[in-house]
This record gives structure tokens, C-alpha cells and sequence, in this order.
């Protein structure tokens, strides 16, 4: 692969010279600045010379959910669609929470807290409260990283509830920010490529976290319930707005195919795609712009109960002009998957079948029957999309630049 | 005495400290009698030198479990104070550090990860041609 180097001097000296390897021991997305310092008797004066890839771009994606909400689930489906599996950090602290595989660096914001546990207990703040998160560092962080500067990354233990020496992250072709807070500071908003807010509803989160927390010793219902109840507030005032910022919306609710359903394993999962983003093109069913309601169960495809039923319409949410495609219902055999997946149109896939084989690649995870792991593994598709959307762009306008 | 001699050398498995017994006629051994005490206490013995090592998940169960009693005494007076909310805060962030610890525990096979690290050595050599 051919990397475009551009080294610009910025001395006034002309015995200078230029000695700078393209490829460092940190890696091809560096940028490099070298030192030489001439030696005459007059004590010198030193030139910088300052080299950077040209392919140095950093696509950076924003991921917000509450706690609890199936952020590692889509993290794990959407490292999957750029091939390779994402792992810790090898030889680092074993509490780390970034994930890295060999296109993506996934950072947990909660790296960025400024107080610890005990800082937060002192002073009765949640996780979820501003006041405990360092959004300055989280800035400077990020734009170091997207411009291809490797950063120094606080770590926050969740064992122990204290904040661990930094770590080296190094800038990858694409960083994703998963967190409580990645669309709340204006300037990290700004830096995001695409953001993704994964809302899901009351009913639900609770179905979700006693099937999380009832195994755990000392749990019950009750003590489900309060925690649930006490983080509201700090919840719908800080998290929640993020919603209307994001790009991406993927909403989870109760069936309404079911009446009177309680257990909470029929979904109703709705994916709220913003209209006019740059580099991303909604998902639509049949007939762009229009409103359809479809159910697939019949004469070609048979469905076991409750059955599937899908809606497509355009929208408007919080003020932002949105395409909406919902899914209501399970899926329980492999052809109603590529049934589905064949009428649904601006997939983003490379080739027919890629949505039901990459569902059917992770059929243990969480969500792999119904909407929740069928839009996200369609958002994965749409991220690589973008992605490659942006890196042709971007070689494209170097080259002329180059030629020009 | 004849008896006791013989009895050691049947039974090699009967520990150095067989008692001194007087009356002649049956040892009482506990291990010699009931070899399955012998087995129990030597599994608790070493059960014993063994506590101070415990598993990730069940220190997280624990800080778990510590921390609701925490949060349930704490809001017992105000629910809706400030300590009271960072303290049913901080038992989610256990709760998800515990399901974490779970599902990592569950995915974990002892040699997979043994030769992510050490691929080279014999047990985790592969051969694809």
C-alpha cells in the first residue's frame, strides 16, 4: 500500500536535512515529529521536521446507552462485521475496558471519570452526573486520537472503583466511544463521524436487568427495583437528552403483538435513522419516503406465533426530519431472516445474505432472534459503509491535491 | 505385635503415626478403619491452605452483596438524597462489573487462553499443512 507522506520543514536553515522513515515502531497512522539539531560551534539551533500520513484519518464513532443496555452485545456485533474479534489489550492491566481488533479501538468512557468511587460516594453524585466526568480530557482525547496522535488513557477500574495508571491507545482506523456520556459535551458531538443511542424503554430494562441480577447473591426484586428508581432522575436529566443528538436511534420496547405481555422476550424494537447525514443512507423497505406496513407471514413464509410485523415510514423526532423501519416480533427459523433481509432495500450489505449471516455467526448473543441484533448488525453494515465512504474521499481529495 | 506388622505392611497406605497399641488385636486407626475420613480430611486440610486465592467473581458477588445491604441502610432514612442515589448507583456498576466477570468466566477456556499467549510451545502448536 502506497502511503502519501507529506514532511514539510519548518526551519529557515537550508543544511537541514530530511531523515525520517515512513514507518515507526508506532505504526503507520503516526504523526511524527523529528528532532535534528545541527552541530556547529555557534550552539545550535534545531529544525522540526514535521511528517504525517496522508492516510491518517481517524473515523470516530459515538455509542451512548445506560448501563445495562447491551453496548458490549452491539460493540461485539460491530467489531464482527470488520472481520476479527476485539480483545483487551495484551500485556496491559487485566481491568482494562478497551477492546482492540485490528480495525477498531473501542474506549469505555468511563475512563474519563474524574471521581472514583469514593469521590462519588463523598460527594453523593451517580456515574451519570456531569460533575463526574472529566469532559476536557475526553476532548483533548479524542481529537488527539482522530487527528492520529497516540494518547495517554486514564483507566477506571470497575472492580475496584479507582482510577489505574494510563495506557497507550494508539489512533486506529476506526475508535468508537461507548458510554454514558459521548454525545453530552458539544465538542466531542462535533468530532463524532456517526452516534448511535441505544434507548431502552422502562419495561424492558427491568426484564433485562432481573435476568441480569437475579443469579447474583443478595439481589431480589426489590433491591432490582430501587436501583432502577433512585438512578432515574440522574438518568432522564443527563443521559436521555442525548437521544435527539444522535444519528442512529435504536428503541426497544414492549410487543404490542402480544396483549398483555410481561415476560419481556417478544420485542418491539424500532431503528430511528436521521435523514440528511452525510455518508449514511437509511434503510428502507420498498419504497423510499413512503409508509409501509408489512407483515411477511403468509402464503410464501410461515411464521410460528406471535409472528413478525414491520412498519417503514418517514417522521419527525425531536424536531429532526427522520426514516423510521420497526420490527415487532421473533425470528425463529433461518428463512424468515433472509426472507426479511431479501425486501429490505439500502442495506449496505456486499453481497446477498450478509445481514442473516452475520446474525447467524452469533447466535448466542443476546438479541439474535429479534430487531435488537438485526439493527444493529444493519448499523454495523451502514458504520463500514460509512467508513469506506469517508477513506475513499479522503484519498481521493490528497490525490489532488498532490497533483495539483 | 506380629499382627501390627503385618497389618502396616498390608495396608501401605496406613500413615507413619499408627498408635502404639496395647491391647493387641484391632488398631484404632482412624485412617486404617474408615479410609474415607483419611481422604476427607486431607482434601480439607488442603482446602484450607488454599482460601486465600479466590476467583474474581465471587470477590465481585461479595462487593456486590455488601453493597445493596449498603444502599438499603443508607436510604432507609432519605431515598432521595444524594448518598442514597450514589450508593444504588454504585450497586448497578458492581452488578454489571459482576455479569461482566460472568459471561468473561463462561467464554474462557483455560487453554485457549494459555496458548493466545505462549503459541510456541508444544501443547499449542498447530500444523495446517
Amino acid at each position: 500500500m502506497a502511503v502519501p507522506t507529506v514532511c514539510t520543514t519548518q526551519s529557515l536553515s537550508s543544511t537541514c536535512s530530511i531523515s525520517a522513515p515512513a514507518k515507526t515502531h508506532l505504526g503507520f497512522h503516526q504523526k511524527q515529529v523529528v528532532f535534528y539539531r545541527r552541530t556547529t560551534k555557534r550552539g545550535g539551533g534545531s529544525c522540526v521536521i514535521t511528517c504525517s500520513a496522508a492516510d491518517s484519518q481517524t473515523v470516530v464513532i459515538g455509542l451512548a446507552a445506560d448501563s445495562g443496555c447491551g453496548k458490549s452485545t452491539f460493540m461485539r456485533r460491530l467489531t464482527s462485521v470488520f472481520g476479527g474479534a476485539a480483545e483487551p489489550p495484551k500485556g496491559g492491566n487485566p481491568d482494562s475496558n478497551t477492546l482492540i481488533s485490528d480495525m477498531t479501538t473501542v474506549i469505555c468512557l468511563d475512563d474519563y471519570h474524574s471521581l472514583d468511587r469514593t469521590g462519588r460516594k463523598e460527594k453523593g453524585v451517580t456515574a451519570l452526573d456531569p460533575r463526574a466526568n472529566d469532559f476536557d480530557l475526553m476532548y483533548e482525547q479524542v481529537k488527539a486520537l482522530k487527528s492520529g496522535i497516540a494518547v495517554d488513557k486514564p483507566i477506571y477500574n470497575h472492580v475496584t472503583g479507582l482510577l489505574d495508571p494510563p495506557e497507550l491507545i494508539k489512533p486506529p482506523k476506526i475508535l468508537v466511544i461507548e458510554g454514558l456520556h459521548p454525545m453530552f459535551d458539544e465538542r466531542v458531538r462535533d468530532l463524532l463521524d456517526f452516534s448511535i443511542y441505544l434507548d431502552i424503554s422502562n419495561e424492558v430494562k427491568f426484564a433485562w436487568k432481573i435476568q441480569r441480577d437475579m443469579a447474583e447473591r443478595g439481589h431480589s426484586l426489590e433491591s432490582i427495583k430501587a436501583s432502577i428508581e433512585s438512578r432515574k432522575p440522574d438518568f432522564d436529566a443527563y443521559i436521555d437528552p442525548q437521544k435527539q443528538y444522535a444519528d442512529a436511534v435504536i428503541e426497544v420496547l414492549p410487543t404490542q403483538l402480544i396483549p398483555d405481555d410481561n415476560e419481556g422476550k417478544v420485542l418491539r424494537v424500532r431503528l430511528i435513522m436521521k435523514e440528511g447525514v452525510e455518508h449514511f443512507s437509511p434503510v428502507y423497505l420498498f419504497d423510499e419516503g413512503s409508509t409501509i406496513s408489512w407483515i411477511p407471514c403468509g402464503r410464501k413464509l410461515t411464521c410460528s406465533y406471535p409472528g413478525i410485523k414491520f412498519h417503514y415510514g418517514p417522521d419527525a423526532y425531536f424536531s429532526n426530519e427522520v426514516s423510521i423501519l420497526e420490527m415487532d416480533g421473533q425470528f425463529d427459523r433461518l428463512d424468515e431472516l433472509i426472507y426479511v433481509e431479501s425486501h429490505l432495500s439500502n442495506t449496505s450489505t456486499k453481497f446477498y445474505g450478509e445481514v442473516t449471516q452475520q446474525m447467524l455467526k452469533h447466535a448466542d448473543f443476546p438479541g439474535s432472534n429479534n430487531g435488537t441484533g438485526f439493527f444493529q448488525t444493519i448499523v454495523g453494515l451502514k458504520i463500514r459503509d460509512l467508513y469506506e465512504q469517508i477513506t475513499s474521499s479522503k484519498t481521493a481529495a490528497s490525490l489532488e491535491a498532490t497533483k495539483a | 505385635m506380629a499382627t501390627l506388622s503385618s497389618l502396616s505392611l498390608a495396608a501401605p497406605r496406613a500413615t507413619a503415626n499408627v498408635p502404639d497399641s496395647k491391647n493387641g488385636g484391632l488398631v484404632k486407626t482412624p485412617y486404617l478403619n474408615q479410609p474415607w475420613k483419611r481422604v476427607s480430611q486431607m482434601g480439607s486440610r488442603r482446602m484450607q491452605v488454599m482460601r486465600p486465592v479466590r476467583a474474581a467473581p465471587d470477590r465481585i458477588s461479595e462487593k456486590v452483596e455488601k453493597s445493596i445491604k449498603e444502599a438499603q441502610e443508607l436510604c432507609s432514612d432519605d431515598p432521595a438524597s444524594g448518598e442514597c442515589v450514589a450508593a444504588w448507583d454504585e450497586v448497578e456498576e458492581l452488578s454489571a462489573a459482576a455479569s461482566h466477570a460472568r459471561d468473561k468466566k463462561k467464554d474462557s477456556d483455560p487453554l485457549e487462553n494459555y496458548c493466545k499467549d505462549n503459541p510456541e510451545t508444544d501443547e499449542c502448536r498447530t500444523y495446517d499443512n
